[in-house]
């Protein structure tokens, strides 16, 4: 068991080291200057060598690597070319919106996959059944920034129900009342993503109740509902629990786009910006900070696995 | 004769929303190779006294602020989608295909593309696609390779883990222990059972890249602006929402229809598929 | 299991009611800006939103009146000298800056000298000078080699303008940008914080010294109403509008013209239009490709282009746009109608006839525009097609704000490029006139009109210089005017007491919610 978490986390660690590589190249390979766009339209080619110089970006790009690694090896990410602070306290100021962001979303795909997913599977065959999976494909199929608009037009435009956009933070003047503004965008950021949850509860479950001990259980006469709760539903959520880790992903992807709908000040939007702008600091941190993340809810997920189900072998 | 389009049909038969998806999807493919015939207008062409008409008899789904009819685009935008989904599909597979036996067949190798895999796959696709982007330059082409790239990874894996099985079951083992060469094996047994899992997960990687490709060009990175494609529609529109909301409407469906027949059809598929590989697919998206 | 849906409304419901109606204090102005500001130091970035927030916290030494003509602000008058060559500033005294300082002449010459060696204009009026000294505690003496008629508008204007700083932030900066902690000033508002992404935040300065003259335009009497003025990021138009109507911003800016007439008609907003129009200029490159030096070719696609049909197309009612070739719109003391017959002919067979004459042959000419500004884009796809009718061939190169500032630099990267200026209140200031500016336009007849135009004081002789240049300027094609755009800005009904802007920056003294 140790030896697999060893044997993992060395994997992570090359998977990760490679990243670094990659993302350092590929940042520096973008056309444009980060220089001209903070000097603005007047700049003349002293103030941009000046800046050039003092920033650090006339040295060799390996050099320029290894001093951003051993930087970061020690927490500290850099400056911000655009800000002008620490990368990490931009990003920190992003943090709290793309966390809760996330969290409400989870709650929702939590909420409506999960239990939609069982009615389905309980369901098999009819045309309740039926319906909701051709409703989870539809979903499954719309695009968040779409869906995210029309949000907007009818919910806050038209009806003036729920603010547009922006969020103000939790610590602010308001309050966790604040946290409505983030009710659109985790909707819209939610329905892909649950229906995926809906379908994949729904078929794990089907899968499992093929299975011979849940027909066993039911031959002892156990009742239908404790059979559901007991058995099926246990070992379905382990293949829904695996499904974390990519939906994690899906998020981070997606909330790129639903972010900049929704003006939300999070991490997401922070990294489109920061390509235009060449903030390379900036993304070279967001990307890395997400990429770790990706490994370490995946790595955490395998073994929780291992945990949940003995049946698993690791290997 | 009759029979071979029974057996092809067969998936769909079974599952009559199935059908519509393949309904769907066979329009589309006509509407893309048709567009010049269909259209009633250049979709292109500029008409500064009917800007943002909302749909009428003459402008069906209304015109855009450049007065540029939406049908004639919408129509002309499937050209652009079919293009993009089948580049993605090819590059998918003549990437990932190639690599995923070739890491199952040598195992030594295979350690070092899956580890490649495995570092590309950490990326979010959405900002990996995005960073190829602006790296190569706007293109429909570069937006291909860039969702391409995405989908490169997911294909390896899914050929490596079916390779994988293949190769342990006996009868391979059993031509191998004949003496065939691996290329003689990959050709006989391999590849032809690669094919209807591969299928499923074209469909997929398909109707996910429309998905990709919109928000390349929502973003304003994908397709060349001049371009009409349904992403850039959706751009370009966006700002009209309250003051046009028909603009966005039709380009977004079509993207959501397109998406969602492909599903179907990946499905029905993949409901027929022979059970060792279904778990070898997984889950087929990635964002 | 059914009782699913019960339990998942149930805890909607609670959750709704959880959120109360959010309380926003009373007296902060919300306004929702096109993106993050760059740097907040004015004197060194020229970027609209900067001057829109930094000019309540920095003040200059003159500030334009509603009639853009320049009135005493930190200064107290003047006396001019030698024939121009010598300005003796005297300064308001008891003016404090935000760290409780008296300001001085100190402050001044310190803020000037910065400005004239590293700001974007500074050197405009600054690189003539001779001496810049205090002599006494509220004035300053500033000795020019030559004179320079334009030298009061220079120091009112405060986009990449001579704000005044204490003396010790602006010697230590240098050519740095200034930092966050030395956002010092002596405005109404001060500098309170920068939350990146969210906000930047500027609150009342409760010892500010105002003129003691009434408000007119950016002159006289600064009253701060409000207790804070927030500047929030808002990148999608879309959602800066719904912000508005739904009341989660006071203000805000970049509102594309099409929405005007829904929007003038909702009572849930306010529409302000800006007094002074912005427009698109098509710089040619003078330096190297197809366009260097023909000059035939250049006139071919000037008379090609039918400008209203595309400022129709990319800004939509009328009262937005005019359609005038004048590099200032009639109101103007710079007005002029010399060469603008030219400005929009949209005709084809001549066009087709000019290009023929200098030889060109269907060459793409490479255009270079971004989408980050959509009329940008918008106007280059219809200029295309304009062209492609007089047989001109259009390579459009779209690239993002960020890789254009760079590939303009580069002169074998394009032929045409496409930007936009605002206005300035004098036309030494328009960049085509600036030779290192990209297109960089450098001819004996411009060399000679432009010292006649900066080498006197006299304002008719002045206005006259401009006028010979602009006929130039549609001679020699170094860039296109696209026509006049006035952008508009949306606000809160409840906002009261902002004016008509006059010039492009929004401001928000003498405004209460």
């Amino acid at each position: 068991m140790w030896l697999y978490i060893l044997k993992r986390l060395g994997a992570a660690a090359t998977t990760l080291a490679a990243a670094s590589v990659i993302i350092f190249i590929f940042i520096h390979l973008i056309p444009g200057d980060p220089l001209y766009v903070l000097l603005g339209d007047g700049a003349t080619p002293d103030q941009v060598d000046a800046l050039r110089q003092k920033l650090g970006f006339d040295r060799s790009l390996a050099v320029q690597y290894f001093s951003w690694l051993s930087n970061v090896l020690q927490g500290d990410f850099g400056q911000s070319i655009f800000f002008q602070t620490p990368v990490l306290s931009v990003i920190g100021d992003g943090a709290e919106t793309s966390i809760l962001l996330a969290s409400i979303t989870m709650v929702w795909i939590i909420l409506l996959g999960i239990p939609v997913g069982m009615i389905a599977a309980m369901r098999h065959g009819s045309w309740t059944d039926q319906g909701l999976s051709g409703l989870a494909m539809l979903l499954a199929s719309v695009p968040t920034f779409w869906v995210g608009l029309y949000l907007i037009l009818i919910f806050a435009a038209w009806l003036g129900w729920l603010p547009s956009s922006g969020y103000p933070s939790i610590f602010d003047d308001g309050g966790l009342a604040n946290l409505q503004h983030l009710l659109l965008p985790s909707l819209a950021l939610a329905a892909p993503n649950a229906a995926l949850i809906l379908r994949l509860t729904r078929a794990s479950m089907l899968d499992v109740a093929r299975e011979d001990y849940v027909r066993t259980a039911r031959a002892k006469g156990i009742r239908p509902w404790r059979v559901v709760v007991r058995h099926i539903f246990r070992n379905a959520l382990l293949a829904v629990v695996s499904a974390f880790g990519f939906t994690l992903a899906a998020l981070i992807s997606e909330a790129v786009v639903t972010e900049t709908v929704f003006a939300l000040p999070g991490i997401g939007r922070l990294v489109v910006q920061s390509i235009l702008r060449r903030d390379y600091p900036v993304i070279q941190g967001v990307i890395l900070i997400t990429v770790v993340l990706y490994l370490g809810v995946n790595l955490c997920v395998d073994l929780s696995y291992r945990f949940l189900d003995p049946r698993v072998e690791l290997e | 004769m009759r029979e071979t389009l029974h057996t092809l049909l067969a998936p769909f038969l079974a599952r009559r929303i199935a059908l519509l998806g393949l309904a769907i999807t066979l329009l589309m493919i006509f509407a893309a190779l048709f567009a010049p015939i269909i259209v009633p207008y250049d979709p292109l062409e500029i008409d500064s006294l009917a800007r943002l008409s909302p749909p009428t008899g003459t402008h069906w789904f209304g015109t855009d602020h450049f007065g540029r009819d939406t049908f004639s685009r919408v129509v002309f935008g499937s050209r652009l989608a079919l293009i993009i989904g089948i580049g993605v599909v090819s590059f998918a597979l003549l990437t990932g295909v190639p690599a995923g036996i070739l890491s199952a067949m040598f195992p030594r190798v295979g350690w070092f593309v899956m580890r490649a895999v495995d570092v590309l796959m950490a990326f979010p696709a959405l900002l990996l696609a995005l960073g190829l982007i602006v790296i190569l330059g706007q293109g429909v082409l570069n937006a291909i390779l860039a969702i391409g790239v995405v989908y490169l990874t997911t294909t390896a894996r899914i050929t490596y883990g079916v390779t994988l099985r293949l190769r342990a079951e006996v009868y391979v083992e059993a031509s191998r222990s004949l003496g065939a060469g691996t290329v003689w094996l990959v050709l006989k047994h391999i590849l032809p059972n690669l094919v209807s899992p591969l299928l499923v997960q074209a469909s997929f990687v398909f109707a996910f890249a429309q998905l990709g490709a919109a928000s390349l060009d929502f973003l304003g990175l994908g397709a060349p602006p001049d371009i009409p494609s349904w992403g850039n529609m959706l751009a370009e529109s966006r700002i009209y929402i309250t003051r046009a909301p028909w603009l966005l409407f039709f380009p977004g469906l079509m993207i959501v229809l397109t998406a969602f027949s492909l599903n179907l059809v990946g499905d029905a598929l993949r409901d027929r598929l022979d059970p060792r590989f279904r778990e070898a697919l997984g889950t087929p998206r990635r964002n | 299991m059914t009782k699913f849906p019960k339990i998942i409304g149930g805890a909607v419901f609670a959750a709704v009611t959880a959120f109360a109606a959010s309380a926003m204090a009373e007296g902060t102005l919300r306004y929702a800006t096109i993106g993050e500001p760059p740097s907040l130091d004015v004197q060194v970035g020229t970027a609209s939103l900067a001057s829109t927030i930094s000019q309540h916290m920095f003040e200059t030494l003159y500030a334009f009146d509603a009639a853009y003509d320049p009135q005493p602000m930190l200064a107290s008058g003047e006396q001019v000298e030698d024939d121009g060559r010598t300005l003796v500033i005297s300064l308001r005294e008891g003016v404090p800056f935000h760290n409780g300082q008296e300001m001085t002449s100190e402050d001044v010459v310190a803020s000037l000298t910065r400005w004239g060696e590293h700001g974007s204009r500074g050197g405009l009026l600054m690189k003539n000078a001779v001496s810049l000294e205090a002599t006494g505690k509220y004035e300053i003496t500033l000795k020019l080699s030559e004179p320079n008629g334009a030298w009061k508008n220079l120091l009112a204007f405060p986009n990449g303008g001579p704000v005044i700083y204490p003396a010790s932030v602006a010697s230590a900066a240098g050519k740095e940008p200034i930092a966050l902690e030395d956002y010092i000033g002596t405005g109404p508002y001060r500098f309170n914080e920068w939350k990146p992404n969210r906000h930047v935040e500027l609150v009342r300065f409760d010892d500010y010294a105002a003129v003691d003259s009434p408000a007119d335009g950016y002159a006289g009497a600064r009253v701060a109403e409000l207790d804070a003025i927030r500047f929030i990021p808002v990148p999608d138009v879309g959602t800066r509008v719904s912000g508005i109507q739904a009341g989660d911003y006071d203000y805000a800016e970049f509102i594309p013209g099409d929405l005007f007439e829904t929007l003038d008609a909702d009572s849930a907003v306010t529409v302000h239009r800006n007094g002074a129009p912005i427009y698109g200029l098509m710089f040619m490159n003078s330096k190297d490709g197809i366009l260097k030096e023909n000059r035939k070719l250049r006139q071919a696609i000037q008379a090609a282009l039918n400008k209203e049909e595309a400022l129709r197309i990319s800004i939509g009612p009328e009262k937005l746009w005019d359609a005038n070739g004048s590099f200032y719109p009639k109101t103007s003391v710079w007005y002029s109608d010399s060469g603008v017959a030219s400005f929009s002919e949209g005709d084809a067979e001549k066009a087709r006839a000019l290009a023929e004459e200098s030889g060109y042959d269907g060459t793409p000419i490479k255009l270079l525009v971004s989408t980050n500004y959509q009329f940008h884009y918008d106007q280059a796809t219809v200029f295309t097609k304009q062209l492609a009718e007089a047989g001109i061939n259009v390579q459009l190169i779209v690239v993002d704000w960020a890789t254009l500032l760079k590939k303009r630099a580069q002169p074998d990267q394009w032929d045409i490029f496409f930007t936009h200026h605002g206005s300035v209140p004098d036309p030494v200031l328009i960049t085509v006139l600036n030779e290192t500016y990209p297109g960089w336009w450098e001819t004996t007849e411009k060399e000679a009109l432009k010292a006649s135009f900066t080498g006197t004081a006299d304002i008719d002789a002045r206005r006259n210089a401009w006028s010979d240049l602009q006929a130039l300027i549609y001679d020699q094609v170094p860039a296109v005017k696209t026509g006049d755009v006035y952008s508009y800005n949306i606000a809160s009904p409840a906002l009261k007491g902002i004016g008509d802007s006059t010039v492009i920056w929004p401001h928000f003294w003498g405004v209460t919610k």
